[in-house]
């Protein structure tokens, strides 16, 4: 037996040695390597044998199938390349292309965000879309009558309480989840909130009504103002580069006390002042204050103990800047054209 | 809001070396926004005095006259329409090139056939007035050549704030409270608003008027003071030209006056007609009642708006408009001032229901302060005086007060100050910057307690993190450093939401090649019902921008749809994927408010789309997605696809699964129906699936993680198989007989699906690598034969199944 299969392995490799066509190696092929070829016939006459020559007889067999089909598939790929050799292969050709798959431009700079602040020690927590004027509006320190609240900036849900109210819309920004937050955390808290946000709004290239946040808030025992300042320089050099500086002025939030704005250097021009940035050099990004004690007692925390900042951007508008978008309806379009480009 | 720098400089000083700009950029880092600014004279850019040398009639037009007009360094010849011109004039010239305030673009043309190479302006051309009745005449004496804004004297600047970022400070909304920030932040003085002669305020007569506030919430105040003898006469140009600098047309003395007033001190005040009226009330609308305002509409007053009557009939509405029944023109000589502080709810709300926002409600709606009507009303007067000294005033000043303005001091500490600032500031500096604004400062030891004006407490000024702000923002902001919070490493809780949802997007895009896309939160009832999909339990939005965006979407499917129908003439066999909330009505889980209900359900969802022309193909692509994200995500998990009782209305009958997974239904798959597509306006058959995201990760959760398993010793037997069976057999069915048949058959896997003539009618055969394999030895053919045997039997007991031949 063991003869057998060293005689049929010799005579294969003397006749694959002088193969020089494929016809003959599929010939060769057939003869020994096939379903009924003479290996297998061979292999065949094994259930014939003692159990115990039968495992070292069995074991041999299968060393020696592997090493013909090793060779012949050797010899196969050398006569193919020899066939092929009055071609010139071209090294710079290109590789078959894959098509790849892609991701939002909104979730790739949610995400470099959420890492960013991540490093900082920030939680990430989502809220609703669809919010109580509560949480929206009352927990955030603007009271009923507030133009913030006006039908033209904010769409309502068709559901009345039982006052006859609408008491449902949805949310105008992401600072709704402040107060979640705080109720659901308590302090200290490092938060950050991204979302969707909604504002009645028609559209054009500048406006939409379907837009996204990022809000973010710290609250500590002596969380102040200039550690604002420090958090919102570091994201400022996150998102625009190391030079990158913060020039913060007084800007009216209901849910804050001081209430600012920040701006950023236009990244563009280095604070040149250039189209982007209306010639002023700065890029208004932020709106951010001290959180205002209203705020910390409707998330059941003691402004008299614990103090903190909120700030907050919208995200479309840093995405445009950065990618260089200039129709802010595209983020929702599904157009495959805009997409494929992230 | 416009700001005069001439008219500042009223009441403070402002170094004549200080730029624009600077000015500009001071109040927008410490105050508000100050948008753009501009030299008045830009306005009049390429308008020059000229010199009419003579006039001729037009030979082509009776009313149009050919004129030849000196400008210095030409003679332009231009067409006039106007009947005044006459040859010996100066008159304004817009050459060509000019852009007028009014927008008006001036061209060298032809009219008529006849040459015109630039226009004699008209007053209102101009911005200057309401006159278009003839061209404007300026003095003799005007320099032939000059520059008009040289000629008018036109030095001012002009700063536009935005009205947003005044939202909160009513006592900004005229140029003395800007004056009052500017004296602050350059510290220089501030001139008292008021310097009058007492004298002038004693009446003359003894007439009376009586008014009556109703209902004492909506009017705070109300002063009445009734002024005869006046001429109501064009304003004296000083007048005029303040207005024009900020945007106000000029219309007569009296209503100037008013105008000038309120853009100075904030406070709107109104003149009514004095021989029309007896009396005054303030009271709320009546059902129906309507008014003409001044502008000459008829306008029906909503319910809540408040109005001033003459005891009977509205003759204003307060704090927005006047009414045209009592309205003074040339003729009047006899006028009822008023001065009043109205509700700013009421005001607030009246003006959005009339959608009309004027001057003076854009002002009472930021709450003023009650002290102001009376400085407001007798600096009118002083003004009535300088332009008609023969007014007088008719009788006793009508003065309702409803008002108790108690203001309450606010302490706080300076160490509270440095712990919320993060610097020191030294208390000269807190006290002298507070004193500047106006609030009274007492300092006992560590103690600070302010008292706010009463233009600051009405509204915006009434706990110490207000008082901070002051300072903090007179300091300036950038004057604040950035120190890096001192913490302690505390635990962050694992969001494993946020994980899985990347994860999910990861493999979808990554592996899975598919396109991330976001879809508006809205569907509108059209595309719902091209989908046969019910709108009735569909909530609603009260105010949607349009019916494409009306009702909130129950599924991702209408998005992705058309998201499909957009990309259709670019793209060909493709898939998209979106992970997103829907809206029920049913409650959710996130809590409404502290009356412990809950807001409506709003969970996430996962869609798939796969469109391509071969429908069998987008399916099964679907599931191999599906079967890529579930095995990517727990790579022990068994994924099965079971027939579903309720069928969605989107679906092709027969074409649609539930997707099970660990036991659990999370999900629905299937052919989207080719009419509905076609509804759609689709070429393309489309597959669908929507997986409730919050199923994921409850298995998330519980899938525990994966053991390492010892690969098998002894080698597996491999049997290829192929069974027919009935085209109504599910497979999922007959798949579980297969791997819950023996425990040695450990595997079943499908390789060949095949329906075809050779089978026989409603037929078809599935063929399966059937894998069967012990742990502790090596299976013997024989073994196997005895288990395949039974399982053979087993099929065709169940399912009627035969082995099929080769």
């Amino acid at each position: 037996m063991k003869n057998k299969l060293q005689k049929l392995r010799e005579e294969f490799l003397s006749a694959l040695d002088k193969v020089t066509d494929l016809s003959t190696l599929r010939d060769l092929e057939i003869k020994y390597l096939s379903r009924k070829g003479e290996l297998s016939n061979i292999l065949g006459e094994l259930k014939d044998l003692s159990l115990d020559l039968r495992k070292e007889v069995g074991e041999l067999a299968n060393v020696v199938k592997q090493e013909l089909q090793m060779r012949f598939s050797e010899t196969k790929v050398d006569i193919e390349k020899k066939h092929d050799s009055n071609k010139q292969l071209d090294p710079t050709i290109p590789g078959g292309k894959i098509e790849r798959g892609h991701l939002h431009p909104l979730t790739l700079l949610k995400r470099e965000l959420e890492d960013f602040f991540a490093t900082l020690g920030f939680q990430v927590m989502d809220g609703p879309e669809l919010e109580s004027e509560f949480y929206n509006f009352e927990a955030l320190n603007v009271p009923p009558h507030h133009p913030a609240r006006d039908m033209q900036d904010t769409f309502y849900v068709d559901i009345k309480n039982k006052d006859g109210e609408y008491d449902l819309a949805m949310r105008s920004q992401t600072s709704n989840t402040q107060v979640r937050a705080m109720q659901k955390y308590g302090a200290p808290l490092r938060m950050i909130m991204p979302g969707r946000v909604f504002r009645s709004e028609s559209t054009d290239s500048r406006h939409e009504h379907t837009f996204y946040q990022l809000e973010g808030m710290m609250i500590g025992k002596d969380i102040n103002f200039a550690h604002m300042k420090n958090i919102l320089e570091l994201v400022g050099k996150k998102l625009y580069g190391p030079e990158t500086k913060l020039r913060m002025r007084p800007k009216f939030y209901p849910f804050v006390e001081p209430g600012s704005n920040g701006e950023y250097t236009c990244f563009l021009c280095q604070g040149q002042g250039c189209r982007v940035c209306k010639y002023s050099g700065w890029l208004e990004i932020l709106g951010c204050g001290l959180i205002h004690p209203n705020v910390l007692r409707a998330g059941g925390i003691d402004p008299e103990k614990y103090s903190g900042f909120a700030f907050g951007f919208g995200l479309n508008r840093l995405a445009m800047l950065k990618y260089g978008i200039d129709d802010v309806r595209l983020f929702n379009s599904g157009d495959m054209r805009f997409l494929k480009q992230f | 809001m416009y700001l005069s720098l001439n008219w500042l400089k009223d009441f403070v000083k402002i170094p004549s070396k200080m730029k624009p700009e600077e000015l500009a950029q001071l109040l927008t880092l410490h105050t508000v926004e100050v948008e753009s600014w501009r030299a008045q004279s830009a306005s009049f850019d390429k308008v020059v005095v000229g010199n009419v040398l003579s006039v001729e009639p037009h030979p082509n037009a009776d009313r149009l006259r050919l004129t030849k007009v000196d400008v210095k360094k030409e003679i332009l010849s231009i067409v006039c329409g106007a009947p005044n011109v006459a040859a010996g004039q100066r008159v304004a010239v817009a050459l060509v090139g000019a852009t007028l305030p009014n927008g008006l673009v001036i061209k060298d043309t032809e009219i008529r056939g006849e040459q015109s190479s630039g226009m004699i302006c008209a007053e209102d051309e101009l911005g200057l007035g309401n006159d278009h009745e003839g061209i404007m005449v300026l003095a003799k004496h005007a320099k032939v050549g000059q520059s008009f804004s040289s000629h008018l004297l036109l030095n001012d600047i002009i700063l536009e704030i935005d009205n947003k970022s005044l939202s909160n400070r009513g006592d900004l909304w005229g140029h003395y409270g800007m004056a009052r920030e500017i004296s602050t932040l350059l510290k220089t003085p501030l001139l008292p608003y008021l310097k009058i002669d007492e004298k002038i305020l004693i009446p003359s007569g003894k007439e009376k008027i009586a008014v009556k506030i109703e209902d004492k919430n909506i009017c705070s105040r109300y002063i009445a003071v009734k002024i005869n003898n006046v001429k109501n006469t064009e304003s004296p140009s000083w007048l005029k030209e303040r207005l024009t600098a900020v945007n106000v047309r000029p219309i007569n003395a009296l209503v100037d006056i008013t105008n000038y007033v309120m853009f100075e001190s904030g406070q709107p005040l109104h003149v009514f007609e004095a021989d029309k009226i007896q009396k005054i009330t303030v009271r709320l609308s009546k059902d129906d009642e309507s008014l003409e305002t001044l502008d000459g509409k008829e306008r029906l007053l909503p319910k809540e708006t408040i109005v001033i009557s003459d005891g009977s009939d509205a003759i204003a509405v307060a704090g927005i408009m006047g009414g045209a029944n009592s309205a003074v023109n040339e003729n009047t000589t006899s006028v009822i001032l008023e001065a009043a502080t109205f509700n700013a709810v009421y005001v607030r709300k009246a003006s959005q229901r009339l959608n009309l926002r004027t001057d003076a409600s854009m002002r009472f709606e930021k709450t003023l302060d009650p002290n102001l009507p009376e400085m407001a009303w007798q600096r009118a007067w002083q003004l009535i005086k300088e332009i008609f000294p023969e007014a007088e005033i008719a009788g006793e000043v009508v003065d309702v007060q409803n008002f108790d303005l108690e203001i309450k001091a606010i302490p706080l500490d300076f160490s509270w100050l440095k712990k919320k600032i993060g610097k020191q500031i030294s208390r000269k500096e807190v006290q002298s910057i507070l004193e500047r604004l106006g609030f009274q400062v007492e300092i006992n030891k560590n103690l600070l307690i302010v008292t706010p004006p009463s233009w600051r407490a009405v509204k915006d000024v009434t706990i110490k993190e207000d008082v901070l702000e002051e300072i903090a923002r007179v300091i300036g902001y950038d004057n604040i450093p950035a120190v890096t919070p001192n913490s302690t490493l505390s635990f962050l809780p694992e969001n494993r939401e946020l994980l899985l949802e990347r994860k999910i997007q990861d493999i979808l895009s990554g592996s899975g090649r598919l396109l991330e896309v976001y879809n508006y939160s809205f569907v509108s009832e059209v595309a719902l019902s091209k989908l046969n999909i019910d709108p009735s339990r569909y909530l609603k939005l009260v105010n949607p921008i349009s019916e494409q965006q009306a009702l909130l979407r129950q599924s991702l499917l209408p998005g992705l749809l058309q998201n499909l129908r957009l990309n259709q003439f670019n793209y060909s066999d493709f898939g998209l994927f979106e992970l997103g909330r829907i809206f029920l009505s049913s409650p959710g889980e996130y809590v409404k408010d502290e009356k412990g209900d809950f807001l409506p359900y709003q969970g996430k969802r996962l869609g798939l789309v796969v469109s391509g022309v071969d429908e069998n193909k987008n399916f099964d692509q679907l599931k191999s997605y599906l079967d890529l994200l579930f095995s990517s995500l727990w790579s022990q998990i068994k994924l099965e696809y079971t027939a579903l009782e309720n069928m969605p209305a989107w679906a092709k009958e027969g074409q649609v699964a539930a997707i099970y997974c660990h036991g659990k239904e999370v999900g629905v798959i299937g052919v989207v129906d080719n009419k509905l597509a076609n509804n759609f306006g689709l070429k393309t058959k489309v597959a669908f699936a929507e997986i409730n995201f919050k199923d994921l990760l409850l298995l998330d959760n519980s899938v525990p993680v994966n053991q390492y398993k010892e690969s098998p010793k002894y080698p597996a037997v491999v049997r290829d198989i192929s069974f027919v069976v009935d085209e109504k057999i599910l497979y999922n069915d007959f798949w579980r007989l297969l791997v819950n048949f023996h425990p040695l058959l450990v595997k079943a896997e499908l390789f060949d699906v095949y329906q075809g003539k050779a089978l026989g009618e409603d037929k078809k055969s599935w063929a399966f690598h059937l894998t069967y394999q012990a742990t502790d030895k090596t299976l013997t053919a024989e073994e196997v034969d005895l288990i395949q045997k039974d399982l053979i039997q087993a099929c065709h007991d169940r399912f009627e199944a035969q082995v099929r031949d080769f």
